[in-house]
């Protein structure tokens, strides 16, 4: 969708919230500088699919973090590299209990201790910095420092040229490198009224959906691993390995990187994917659903996940969360359901469950993966003939898009100039999911963590840019 | 309930058993870079003019490749074909001139234990895949395991520090400290091209640069990421143990 409206940014955000008061999902609220003067535009999606708020931010702009604690973060970056003035912005999320709330009502003699956690840990995992209190085992509030990892990349793109520039969206998200390309690419394709050849539409389908099976099995490994079911883990790892293995005999990447460009894709790759998908994706298909089925047919793993980590639907919604974890707690929120650029939409298939904890979380997962390997197959089994590519025009324009990773909802902003982006926003799924991963936390206890973590699926290199 | 024990003695081995054994990647694969002969000195160019990371630079009427900076996107080979091919090669690590004098050491060390070796990793800022392919390392196809070299929580335990990422200003002194925590002798290895050289990032406000900028860089690992295979290689290479089916890296 282009975003097109142009008012003052105190209407626009009156706007956003009247239409998150009538029932509209707060997505997103991101700035663009020209020059001095800076934009915000408030991001909705409601019946009508998404909606976009453009304000100039000049005379400064009233926080409605208090009605929208969705806001909250994105005003915080707004203010922090914008520099934004938001009137009334909170010190905290407003829908969490702010730090140390539960010190009063433990009552006095109990000490609390802070417990600084990462953002070097152990294992092989991503850096982050968890700020800890707790009163012994039990979590009392967690509060996660983000932005360890920030590497600039969405100042990265300025000026790259289009060609190329997808390359840079992949090293937002290395690991759902499909999901970030296409994105990136359906925002220029939008600004540019430019339409996909079919052929490259069902191809784009085909690498997402890979991408979402093997980041799901990826998770769900892991929440193997922090149950110590060892033979379950390497189980769903090596299928995790065989998709990157297909991935890089039909696209040359394992995980499909250098392959989705602005236009559709840069080589045709219908030939060998068709090819190894007839070789492969049985057997793929086939290990990967026995080592899930392995997995939740194993009682003791399963005990660990039931109950752990709980989120109710209510915050779920006030925060803004998405995905997994939104679907999880019963809350719907799958693009695929809405989007045209997809070649096979899910047609009213959305995987939910009601439970709200790291089970529901990973249950959601492992249905998904299920649905993915029926995605890949349609767009395969009947793939358009034609180009693979539309040719690009040089042009102005600006536009937002959207594309279900594998952690959910992921959103693009790109404005283009003289042929190449001047600014681009990213809203990730794991940024809009991390702040619900404090209110999953208390009552729960320590060793809890690495479950709840995992059932979460965050990338943090996304969140952080 | 599933009957772990069976379904794992059901799935047969897998594990590859490179690095004593050949293993290659399939031919589609984009490892390296090959600056072909012959070519027109235009086509080079434009196969320079296209490198985002700019890891070609134009020389005597050809071109060189800067491997630690390639993200093997294959936009040379698109644009230029009669210039640059993509090679499925993947021992593609690289070491300084000199032999480290604590490669050296760590490889006297070693020897009467077996060659078991421990590894701490550090994320300095990374796009997230370098990690899942370093987890992959431990998945039944590579099993690491089997060449000895175990994972490690404690920089105390660890010889080989495995660090990720371009380092971010915020990860430079973490990734000092866990540095600094480890006993002599132990030696780095800069895994993926953002590690190596910083690929597509430059040294800003949020970017301190490649690890050789912190620390001192014993072996690097290009990749966009790396697989796991050219991850093995490396470690083979850092623990100076290169052998007929796992060439020594490239000076």
């Amino acid at each position: 969708m282009t975003a097109a409206s142009r008012l003052d940014a105190r209407e626009a955000a009156r706007m956003a919230v009247e239409r998150v008061r009538s029932g509209a999902r707060f997505c997103w609220l991101y700035a663009d500088a020209r020059g001095e003067a800076v934009r915000l535009t408030y991001v909705t999606d409601g019946d009508d699919g998404l909606e976009a708020f453009t304000g100039a931010a000049g005379a400064g702009v009233d926080s409605i973090a208090e009605r929208v604690p969705a806001a909250y973060w994105h005003e915080r970056e707004a203010r922090d590299r914008f520099g934004v003035a938001f009137t009334g912005l909170p010190d905290a999320t407003p829908a969490l209990p702010p730090p140390s709330a539960d010190r009063l009502r433990r009552g006095q003699g109990e000490e609390l201790s802070v417990v600084l956690y990462g953002p070097v840990r152990s294992g092989i995992v991503e850096s982050m910095r968890w700020i800890i209190e707790t009163a012994g085992e039990d979590f009392v509030h967690v509060h996660p420092a983000i932005y360890a990892k920030r590497r600039g990349v969405e100042e990265r793109f300025a000026g790259v040229p289009l060609e190329v520039a997808p390359l840079v969206a992949e090293h937002v998200s290395g690991a759902t490198a499909a999901s970030h390309a296409t994105a990136f690419s359906r925002a220029v394709e939008d600004a540019l009224d430019l339409e996909v050849p079919p052929r490259a539409r069902a191809l784009r389908s085909a690498l997402v959906e890979l991408e979402r099976v093997h980041q799901h099995l990826d998770a769900l490994a892991k929440l193997a691993e922090d149950g110590s079911l060892a033979i379950g883990a390497a189980q769903l790892l090596a299928a995790k390995e065989r998709v990157h293995r297909l991935l890089a005999e039909a696209t040359g990447s394992r995980f499909a990187r250098g392959v989705i460009c602005v236009g559709g894709l840069r080589d045709d790759l219908a030939p060998p994917l068709l090819e190894a998908a007839e070789r492969g994706l049985d057997e793929v298909e086939r290990h990967a659903v026995a080592a899930v089925e392995g997995f939740f047919g194993t009682q003791s793993s399963m005990d660990r996940l039931i109950g752990t980590g709980r989120l109710a639907p209510d915050i779920v919604r006030e925060l803004g969360g998405v995905g997994p974890v939104a679907r999880g707690s019963g809350v719907s929120c799958d693009a695929r359901l809405r989007d045209g650029w997809l070649y096979t939409p899910l047609q009213g298939d959305e995987a939910l469950a009601d439970g709200g904890d790291a089970y529901a979380r990973a249950r959601v997962r492992a249905v998904e993966m299920r649905r993915s390997f029926r995605l890949i197959r349609n767009a395969l089994d009947s793939i358009p003939d034609g180009p693979v590519r539309s040719s690009v025009p040089v042009r102005e324009g600006s536009a937002i898009a959207r594309v279900e990773s594998p952690q959910g909802e992921l959103l693009y902003y790109v404005r283009l100039e003289g042929g190449a982006p001047a600014r681009v926003a990213i809203r990730s799924a794991s940024f809009a999911n991390w702040p619900l991963f404090v209110p999953s936390l208390p009552g729960n206890i320590f060793t809890d963590f690495s479950f709840i973590e995992h059932s979460f699926g965050l990338i943090h290199a996304e969140t952080d840019r | 309930m599933t009957n772990w024990i069976w379904r794992g003695l059901r799935g047969g081995i897998l594990a590859t058993r490179y690095p004593f054994e050949a293993e290659a990647m399939p031919p589609r694969y984009r490892g390296g870079v090959q600056v072909l002969d012959g070519a027109a000195l235009e086509e080079y160019r434009r196969g320079e003019e296209a490198c985002l990371p700019r890891a070609l630079t134009l020389e005597g009427g050809g071109a060189r490749v800067d491997r630690g900076r390639c993200i093997q996107c294959g936009q040379c080979q698109r644009v230029a074909p009669n210039a640059y091919r993509m090679t499925p090669e993947f021992e593609l690590a690289l070491v300084p001139d000199e032999v480290t004098a604590a490669r050296e050491r760590l490889r006297a060390r070693v020897a009467p234990l077996g060659r078991s070796v421990h590894l701490r990793h550090v994320d300095a800022g990374s796009d997230a895949s370098c990690e899942q392919e370093l987890q992959a390392l431990f998945n039944p196809f590579y099993d690491l395991q089997r060449l000895g070299i175990f994972l490690t929580a404690s920089p105390r335990h660890a010889d080989v520090l495995v660090v990720t990422g371009v380092v971010t200003t915020a990860m430079a002194d973490p990734l000092r400290l866990t540095f600094e925590a480890m006993p002599e002798p132990k030696i780095v290895m800069a895994v993926g091209t953002s590690a190596c050289s910083g690929g597509i990032f430059a040294a800003d406000g949020d970017v301190v640069g490649p690890v050789d900028r912190v620390l001192p860089v014993d072996v690097r690992v290009p990749g966009s990421p790396p697989a796991p295979l050219a991850i093995i290689h490396g470690l083979w290479v850092a623990l100076g143990r290169a052998t007929a089916h796992a060439r020594e890296a490239v000076r």
